[in-house]
């Protein structure tokens, strides 16, 4: 997929909120430290003891729920597409994960780097790859088909 | 593998139907054919017949007798 659009470096954790709706206590990124419109996002987490989740997951071995874990991946994901100007600020909607791997515990102190590759993007449906590490170390991945809704409904029978 | 016996597969795989029930098949009849249903199947007929459908025919693809007679417009001929 050809770059259409100039990158676009250190999307604060306000900026963010321009270009999706998660919100506080379910908005996860700290910063997108690059993004190429259509095609990559990188992306950072910092995980402090602070989480709302560590003190109930659990209280004797703090680390981060795998929702949680799969959520920072969708929002990673999603600034691929979002970071277009034609769908910044939509809402979206999970379609499918596939290949979902955990392989590390993330615990307070760690910090997440996420990247995420558009592979097609279609009738508002966008398909596509992410995975994260923490220091380099390998730490979860997932294939996910992500909609955006206000498109999709543009191609459904008896809607136009 | 026949035109008819992609077609269907595309209705199983994508609706989660069988192959008997879905010649019967209308958009929204089923909890599965939604919106998301839709983009779905739509997306795996055009993988199995390597077309690429235009906006027109999607939004009027709402039911598999509809889609077999839109198809032809693509040179797919499903009998």
């Amino acid at each position: 997929m050809a770059a259409k659009f100039d990158p676009i470096y250190k999307i604060g954790a306000y900026e963010i909120q321009q270009y999706q709706q998660n919100r506080y206590p379910l908005l996860f990124l700290d910063v997108v430290e690059e993004v190429i419109p259509g095609e990559y996002v990188r992306a950072k987490k910092n995980f402090t003891y602070d989480e709302w989740f560590f003190p109930a997951h659990f209280a004797d071995e703090p680390n981060v729920p795998g929702f949680i874990q799969m959520e920072i991946l969708a929002q990673t994901f999603i600034m691929t597409f979002l970071s277009m100007p034609e769908h910044k600020g939509k809402k979206t909607a999970f379609l499918n994960v596939d290949n979902l791997r955990f392989r590390r515990k993330l615990e307070p102190g760690d910090t997440l780097i996420i990247e995420a590759r558009l592979k097609s993007f279609r009738r508002g449906v966008a398909q596509g790859h992410v995975e994260a590490t923490v220091d380099g170390e390998f730490a979860l991945s997932a294939d996910l088909k992500i909609g955006l809704p206000d498109i999709m409904r543009e191609f459904v029978p008896g809607e136009k | 593998m026949t035109n008819m016996e992609k077609y269907i597969e595309a209705f199983v795989e994508n609706l989660d139907v069988t192959a008997e029930d879905a010649p019967k098949l209308e958009y929204q009849a089923i909890p599965t054919w939604d919106s998301v249903g839709h983009m779905g199947l739509i997306a795996g007929i055009e993988d199995a017949f390597d077309i690429e459908m235009e906006t027109d025919d999607i939004v009027e693809f709402g039911s598999f007798a509809k889609g077999i007679e839109i198809l032809k417009k693509y040179d797919v001929v499903i009998e």
